[in-house]
């Protein structure tokens, strides 16, 4: 097998706050093929977002980076400490969530495009300007060569994130970082965009990194996914493979907790109790077992590492779900009507085990 | 998702909560800087309430030392011209200067800050009326305004502290305005809308703590300017009129000492007098801004 | 699907909201107003869950606000228990508020910063405890226990809670006045995927302990099904279908409902993914089309989509009802 275009390994980062160090990311590793698109799914605080930032090096300057990423045979971070200018924007770009922190305000949406690739491509001014024109067809806007000469504001939300990633798209990237991109527009919108990016992945055999927090987003236009918590991956794997046979706890829950379309109305939901746990001086233990129904004894004392398949489907729990392991220790957890961080579990409607 | 998973049931609302704790406040502290400065405008507040049963000297005899000396131990800030101690003088001035900066803010503070948040609470026709008051005397040049009040009236120190109080009163009103705009259309103020409470208890109880608590910081600030403001008038000749030790301030006294050839030849009693003023209105700005720094609430929960 | 027409409103003593022609408008400014809700009939029945959905600027959210008069009305009623709620004003609206109470989007800005979450709850109760006898502090902890927060965390305020902490402490401050009505304005859209569910069940069995009746806005198909009994699928000011919940999501006859339903990121089974191709952008609330207010994206649309505005009318005999002049009659995909 190939290299893979990125690899990530032990990525680990750290704030500095008043309350103390935040552990932003903790030994996060992840492989991506040439082309591939890969989910990151997680909360707010899980790093999803932390990730993204580091690879494309917009972390401020107070964090404390460990690890290694390397992008088609460069090393990401030595470029970050040399200075390397033409490499983010050009190799790897990204997307954000709103598209008004990309986009200038004061500035046609046309120049904005230009510019980029002004700078980075050196064309000239003129060029710049008829390839923008291209570019916003591309994307989908409908008569682009008026939409150039028009401010963001002029636009909706739909659109300013088409010319945003019209922006993203100007240098040809091989990687391409979506954070959230959809997050803030309505779902006939959303489905428009994620055809768009399919799209033109496929066009360019581009890669991509689309980071969400909705599962339906990442199971319908992604290859591989990854669910983060409370900073590490703690699943991995084909798409089709984590939602039908998922097997870290925290996945598993996610799936039942969210309602589905197809469900009657009224079907009780089965929430994850409590809350994301605290990233300052987290204790030695699996981060999900004070929520975890299947948490046992040993998953209070050690940090589980990562198991099963290497590159296939990898996961971090010492009791998976939807394994002899993970039933038996749901059938103790029932019988003693608690796990062994305390959490109650009631309600047993007896049958299973 | 297996069917062996599927049986069991949370009881959610039961644990849900309870054993998931909020935050603990994040401990905040005001720091030595502060309490430095508020040491400092305690001390003078002490002593210039004080000062007349003080064992200091008279700030108006004349001849109490020799003529234009330097700082000594008997005359800890030196004399002036005419042989008076210029620290007594400057004792007796704190008294008119802090009283015309308080008494100024808080006046501001109430008739400004119940203009302010009224407008910006109720809209609509009182906002424009309130606004353009605002916006009138915000246009007329608040000096000429102040010789105006100050030359009509008897110069006491009720007037010119109202003086200054009046100008205040827009620009605090504007503060107090936005202020309470940034909050009116916060949802917390349609629940309480929604809850059946009244327009009073809405302003009091919901809009108040969050304009007073930073509006307060900025009057320590205020109180600053005010000083400063008292300055300006006595420079012009135009503070507390007499020649009693009542009518002293620290304008007045700098005034007195502002001529060339005082500054070159008793360069001591304009700056001693300044050196405290300075040292005031910095512990003002310094207490203001840790108090402002203070008191802000974190409203994101992650 | 501009949808007009009364027909969706129910003869039935249960009925406890019954809301007929509501119109809402804003100005904004040279003469130019916003047609936020253009006509819509409805009406709730006792302790049923209403789900309303639709994208942003269909007037979902100002249907809500509009009931509980956080907005002026410019046409229309709001009958509840006989009294017209878009005519009340002063104090005899503030006499009725206490039956109508509302949990809002932003469970942070909706609570008062500086506030104790103890004050924040009983805030109601204050208020009325002088005309309605004196409460207690007993009937505030049964509050928080009900939401599932510790009493004793009573003193502290909503800055040291989670999203989802501050959205129960919001369910409590509106269950303290024993609400009959309750609207919950896209009640766990800010909160993470983990912490919605305990949101959403919070919301059931609160309903189930306190009798109430829910109207529920949100923008998420999945979440509106999963907790109404009826729904109303809005845009741009207007009803497109409003029928029983499974239903409607069983046979959506509706072009736009059908489209929302094929553009969730895991499209209904009910409808055919070619059903999400809708072109276009939404056209200005000012200035509204003609017809049918979906003409401009529909693909169905003929000359009369463009003269006529389709009038609301019933499937059968069944509690279904749409506002289309081509209604799509084969369910695909059952």
């Amino acid at each position: 097998m190939a290299e893979p275009q990125l690899t990530v390994r032990d990525l680990t980062v750290r704030f500095p706050t008043t309350r103390g160090v935040v552990q932003a990311l903790n030994g996060v590793n992840i492989e991506l093929e040439k082309g591939q698109m890969l989910g990151i799914v997680g909360e707010s605080g899980s790093g999803k977002s932390v990730t993204a930032k580091t690879l494309m090096n917009l972390l401020p300057r107070s964090a404390e980076v460990e690890g290694e990423v390397i992008f088609e045979g460069n090393d990401v971070r030595k470029l970050a400490a040399e200075g390397r200018e033409h490499f983010w924007g050009v190799e790897m770009t990204m997307v954000f969530q709103d598209p008004m922190t990309s986009l200038n305000p004061v500035k046609k949406c046309g120049e904005q495009i230009a510019e980029t690739l002004r700078y980075h491509l050196g064309r000239s001014k003129k060029e710049a300007l008829e390839e923008a024109v291209d570019l916003l067809g591309q994307v989908g806007l409908p008569d682009p060569a008026k939409r150039v000469d028009q401010y963001p504001h002029e636009l909706s939300g739909g659109l300013r994130q088409r010319v945003v990633i019209a922006m993203a798209l100007a240098c040809q990237p091989s990687l391409l970082i979506a954070d959230e991109p959809t997050t803030a527009v309505d779902v006939t919108v959303q489905r428009n965009l994620l055809n768009l990016l399919d799209r033109l992945r496929e066009e360019r055999g581009m890669s991509m990194i689309l980071i969400t927090h909705d599962l339906g987003v990442a199971r319908g236009r992604c290859d591989d996914v990854a669910v983060m918590y409370a900073g590490r991956i703690v699943e991995r794997s084909d798409t089709e493979t984590l939602f039908s046979d998922s097997r870290h706890p925290y996945t598993d829950a996610l799936l039942r907790s969210i309602p589905r379309i197809e469900q009657p109305s009224h079907t009780r939901l089965e929430p994850i109790p409590g809350r994301p746990p605290e990233l300052i001086n987290p204790p030695e233990q699996c981060a999900y077992a004070p929520r975890c129904r299947f948490a046992q004894a040993d998953c209070l004392e050690a940090i589980p590492e990562s198991q099963g398949v290497k590159g296939m489907h990898e996961f971090a729990c010492f009791h998976p779900a939807n394994t002899d392991r993970g039933r038996e220790a749901l059938a103790a957890n029932v019988a003693a009507g608690e796990t062994a961080a305390g959490l109650p579990i009631t309600g047993y409607a007896g049958g299973a085990a | 998702m297996s069917e062996q998973n599927q049986a069991i049931d949370l009881d959610v609302a039961a644990v849900v909560g309870l054993e998931d704790t909020p935050d603990d406040a994040v401990k905040k502290t005001l720091g030595w800087g502060f309490w430095l400065c508020v040491a400092w405008l305690g001390g003078l507040v002490v002593v210039a309430l004080l000062a007349p049963v003080l064992p200091i000297a008279d700030p108006t005899e004349v001849g109490n030392g020799p003529r234009g000396e330097g700082p000594s131990w008997a005359h800890w800030f030196g004399t002036d011209k005419a042989g008076r101690d210029v620290f007594a003088r400057a004792v007796w001035g704190a008294r008119v200067s802090i009283a015309v900066g308080a008494f100024a803010i808080a006046f501001g503070m109430l008739v400004g800050g119940t203009l302010g948040m009224l407008g910006g609470f109720l809209r609509g026709w009182v906002d424009q009326v309130i606004s353009f008051v605002f916006f009138t005397v915000l246009s007329f040049p608040a000096l000429v305004l102040a010789i105006l009040i100050v030359t009509s009236f008897e110069r006491s120190l009720q007037t010119v502290s109202l003086t200054i109080g009046i100008l205040s009163v827009a620009p605090v009103g504007r503060l107090a305005r936005a202020q309470t705009l940034v909050y009116a259309e916060r949802e917390f103020v349609h629940a309480a809308r929604v809850v059946g409470a009244k327009n009073g208890r809405i302003l009091v109880k919901e809009l108040l703590p969050n304009v007073l608590i930073p509006m307060g910081a900025l009057g320590l600030l205020g109180i600053g300017i005010a000083i400063v403001a008292e300055g300006g008038l006595a420079f012009l000749g135009l503070s507390v009129f007499g020649e009693d030790a009542g009518s002293l301030s620290w304008g007045k006294l700098i005034n007195e000492s502002r001529s060339v050839r005082d500054l070159k030849n008793i360069p001591h009693v304009a700056f001693s007098i300044i050196g405290v003023m300075f040292l005031t209105i910095l512990s003002l700005n310094f207490a203001g801004d840790r108090v402002r720094e203070y008191t802000d609430v974190r409203e994101t929960a992650f | 699907m501009a949808g007009t027409g009364r027909a969706p409103l129910r003869d039935d003593p249960n009925v406890l909201v019954t809301v007929t022609d509501l119109e809402v408008e804003f100005p904004v400014g040279k003469g130019a107003v916003v047609h936020a809700v253009s006509g819509i009939s409805f009406d709730v029945a006792e302790g049923e869950t209403l789900g309303i959905v639709g994208e942003s600027g269909c007037g979902k959210s100002t249907v809500a606000k509009s009931i509980i008069r956080l907005n002026s009305i410019k046409s229309g009623s709001v009958d509840y228990q006989g009294h017209d709620l878009a005519q009340l004003e002063g104090e005899a609206l503030r006499k009725i508020r206490p039956d109508l109470q509302m949990i809002f989007q932003d469970p942070i800005s909706s609570l008062n910063p500086r506030r104790k979450i103890r004050d924040v709850i009983s805030e109601g109760l204050a208020v009325w405890g002088d005309e309605q006898g004196s409460w207690s502090q007993d009937r505030i902890e049964e509050l928080m226990l009900a939401v599932g927060i510790d009493p004793k965390f009573g003193d502290r305020r909503p800055h040291q809670f989670s999203g989802g902490q501050c959205q129960r402490i919001g369910i409590a401050r509106a269950l303290a006045l024993d609400p009959k009505v309750m609207i919950c304005d896209e009640p766990v859209s800010a909160l993470d995927v983990s912490v919605q569910a305990q949101v959403l069940n919070l919301l059931e069995d609160m309903k189930q302990r306190y009798g109430l009746t829910l109207l529920f806005i949100s923008h998420d198909l999945s979440v509106v099904k999963n907790v109404s009994d009826r729904i109303i699928v809005m845009y741009l000011g207007k009803a497109c279908e409003i029928g029983n919940a499974d239903e409607l999501y069983e046979n959506p006859r509706h072009p736009y409902t059908r489209a929302l339903l094929a553009s969730i990121p895991e499209p209904a089974p009910t409808v055919d993914p070619s059903d999400g191709d809708i072109e276009g952008e939404l056209p200005s609330p000012i200035n509204p089309p003609a017809g049918c207010r979906f003409n401009t994206r529909c693909r169905h649309a003929t000359d009369i989509c463009y003269r006529e505005e389709p009038v609301m009318q019933q499937v059968g005999d069944q509690d279904h009802y749409f506002a289309c002049h081509h209604p799509v009659e084969v369910a695909v995909g059952l």
